[in-house]
């Protein structure tokens, strides 16, 4: 089926807070210059975990008049927002202004806090996983449409796929749209059992590849129509799809079929082929199954050109920052643009023989991506997928 | 586009039929009115979380109201638009207390999975065969008002051929924390799950902000108590048995309203 092609939506600017930076630029440093953000975790008990290193930030600067002891979720996306308005305004009234984030763990922190010693109602409200949306649209005083969207590791993607529709749809004047997640108790304890997590280097498309690490983070971007946008711009969302695999709760589909019909379909959507596509920001995550199966989509997707993309994975020095990641990932994609450099994927080294595709391995790569494809995959089956196109220096 | 049916789970049985006239009235002092654990069983739905059978049961409750087979809505043409407000509370709670109570291993690597709110979606993708379009909107009423107007908006343009809108709400595991926040929810609270089945066609909707209730909002919240997500699900289902045309949805939740208007005939300009 093939849907009809949409009109594109500007990216106007963006905003970030990473392991291997506090804002956008120092996230953009970070990548190129290789910063490896996983540390030992600090923040919460992890003695009785196998894995105990991650993605973690370390130092938080909290919104003007954020408790301390106040949701981590909140000021996550509360860092983001400050840094994407120290870029932008949000020149729309209030009733027109929509907020879009994905999350996979939403507030659970927060409901690890209320079945503990703090019984308050505040603790409890926070616990729903749409909490950290909600404060974030008062913090901005958004009163236009706020939405969470929960579809795993892919949230980020999703949203800003969302978020997309709002402006076309006229629901909104201006979208800030992205994601977020933190690392905690509960996610680490969670992945630890799964055995997912490796107590190497997180090696993405590496043939000792043994696993991901987790990180956390938010990204911002924020969305306008063409006629609303400004001049100064970081690019253009051309299109974006979603599928699920109908497979399995947790494992990838073992041939990629939802990851591959959301990149075609994102692909439809933009009226692009792959003889458009300059660069691919992969999902990545450095377990086997995954960058194995990606590999393989990647190449029945994008043809003969497969072998002459370059594609990266940024999970190597951040973790996998879960609902962030999506959103964070596009916004690389557009930074390269700008830049006109590509960031390598840390922790390549070793190329695997099932994994031949160019990851741009050791060094960032002088190139200038005008237009990006992004996927990203979760629990569930969730897929998704972006394309993206970066405003050219 | 047009509804071909409604699947209802609610904790006063199944479909429309099983309402009471009045829901607070019936509950009497019962604050939580709960769903009986379908009778689905199998190897694959061993581990499967209450919530996500109630999922994959509300799914083949629209099938039989809509008369159709499994196949209708099988492959890449049916998108699924997911949504809850809190359906993925119990399975948090019991993965943290299981840790706090037993150590590291407990509730371990095959449920860690059926703790993200994607689960239920996924076993309903995994037991239909569905690969369309996928979207997970966490949020009470308004959210599925929401993913009622994505839905409408995917048909119009082509992206799929046929859309699911699931929503599932559970609260006994977690009733105490509502109890907490009982600012946010009326009672009595009903555990539900249901799933619309939106097929392309009428005139083109679009959700927008809404001042006061409609009537159908009010009738669920009347006739079946406080059901989250699933509201406007059961305000569709009973638009559909009352012959409304056009009707008027409404969803809130966190203070915000929502409305989506449609008509049941097929005739009219599209957006």
């Amino acid at each position: 089926m093939a849907p009809l092609r949409t009109e594109s939506v500007v990216i106007v600017g963006a905003g970030a807070i990473t392991p291997i930076g506090s804002d956008l630029d120092a996230f953009w440093s970070g990548l190129v210059t290789g910063s490896d953000g996983i540390s030992l975790i600090e923040r919460f008990p992890v003695g009785d975990l196998r894995v105990r290193r991650g993605g973690e930030i370390k130092k938080l600067s909290l919104p003007d008049g954020a408790s301390p002891d106040g949701c981590r979720a909140s000021g996550l996306l509360g860092a983001a927002a400050a840094d994407l308005l120290a870029r932008t305004s949000l020149d729309a009234a209030p009733a027109r202004r929509a907020i879009v984030v994905g999350t996979a763990l939403g507030g659970v922190e927060e409901l690890e806090r209320a079945l503990g010693p703090d019984r308050t109602a505040r603790r409890a409200a926070g616990a729903f996983y749409d909490s950290p949306a909600h404060a974030l649209a008062r913090r901005l005083d958004a009163r236009g449409p706020v939405l969470t969207v929960s579809t795993a590791c892919a949230s980020g993607a999703t949203a800003i796929g969302v978020g997309a529709d709002l402006l076309r749809d006229d629901r909104a004047d201006l979208v800030v749209a992205g994601g977020y997640d933190v690392l905690c108790r509960f996610v680490m304890r969670g992945f630890d059992v799964l055995r997912s997590l490796t107590r190497e280097r997180v090696r993405p498309f590496d043939r000792r590849r043994s696993g991901l690490l987790l990180g956390e983070g938010a990204a911002l971007v924020l969305l306008a129509r063409e006629t609303d946008a400004p001049h100064e711009r970081l690019g253009r969302l051309l299109g974006h799809a979603s599928a699920s695999d109908g497979s399995h709760i947790a494992a990838p589909d073992p041939d990629g079929r939802g990851l591959e019909a959301a990149i075609r379909a994102a692909m439809r959507q933009a009226g692009v082929t792959a003889g458009d596509v300059d660069f691919v920001s992969a999902h990545g995550t450095a377990t086997p199954l995954n960058d194995r199966i990606e590999t393989g989509v990647l190449k029945r997707v994008l043809g003969a050109r497969a072998g002459q993309i370059p594609l990266n994975s940024i999970k190597g020095g951040l973790g996998h920052t879960m609902g962030a990641a999506a959103a964070l990932e596009a916004i690389m994609c557009l930074l390269a643009s700008r830049h006109g450099t590509i960031p390598h994927t840390l922790g390549l080294e070793e190329p695997d023989p099932e994994c031949d595709l160019d990851y741009v391995p050791l060094s960032p790569r002088a190139a200038r991506p005008r237009l990006s494809l992004s996927t990203s995959a979760g629990f569930g089956g969730c897929n998704a997928a972006l394309v993206v196109e970066g405003r050219l220096a | 586009m047009r509804v071909a049916g409604v699947g209802l789970l609610t904790g006063w049985g199944e479909g429309l039929a099983a309402l009471p006239a009045h829901a607070r009235r019936a509950a009497g002092s019962r604050s939580l009115i709960p769903l009986a654990a379908p009778p689905l069983g199998g190897e694959r739905f061993r581990r499967a979380t209450r919530e996500c059978l109630f999922g994959v049961t509300a799914v083949y409750a629209l099938l039989r109201e809509a008369g159709l087979g499994s196949e209708a809505i099988a492959g890449g043409d049916t998108a699924l638009i997911y949504v809850t407000a809190g359906g993925y509370g119990a399975s948090n709670r019991a993965f943290i207390e299981a840790a706090a109570s037993a150590g590291r291993e407990s509730g371990g690597a095959l449920y860690f999975p059926y703790t993200a709110p994607s689960a239920i979606p996924a076993e309903v993708t995994i037991e239909f065969g569905l690969r369309g379009p996928y979207v997970i909107l966490i949020g009470g009423a308004a959210a599925t008002i929401e993913a009622l107007g994505q839905a409408d908006r995917m048909l119009a343009e082509g992206t799929c051929a046929r859309a699911l809108v699931l929503a599932v709400e559970t609260f006994a595991e977690c009733a105490d924390l509502y109890a907490r926040g009982r600012w946010l929810v009326e009672w009595p609270l009903v555990e539900a799950a249901a799933c619309a089945l939106l097929l392309p066609g009428g005139n083109g909707m679009m959700a927008g902000p809404a001042e006061r209730a409609s009537p159908l909002e009010e009738a669920v919240r009347r006739r079946v108590g406080e059901t989250l997500a699933c509201a406007p699900l059961i305000g569709l289902a009973l638009a559909c048995a009352a012959g409304d045309d056009p009707w008027e949805l409404t969803g809130q939740w966190r203070g915000r309203r929502l409305a989506l208007r449609g008509e049941r005939s097929p005739a009219g300009p599209r957006r």
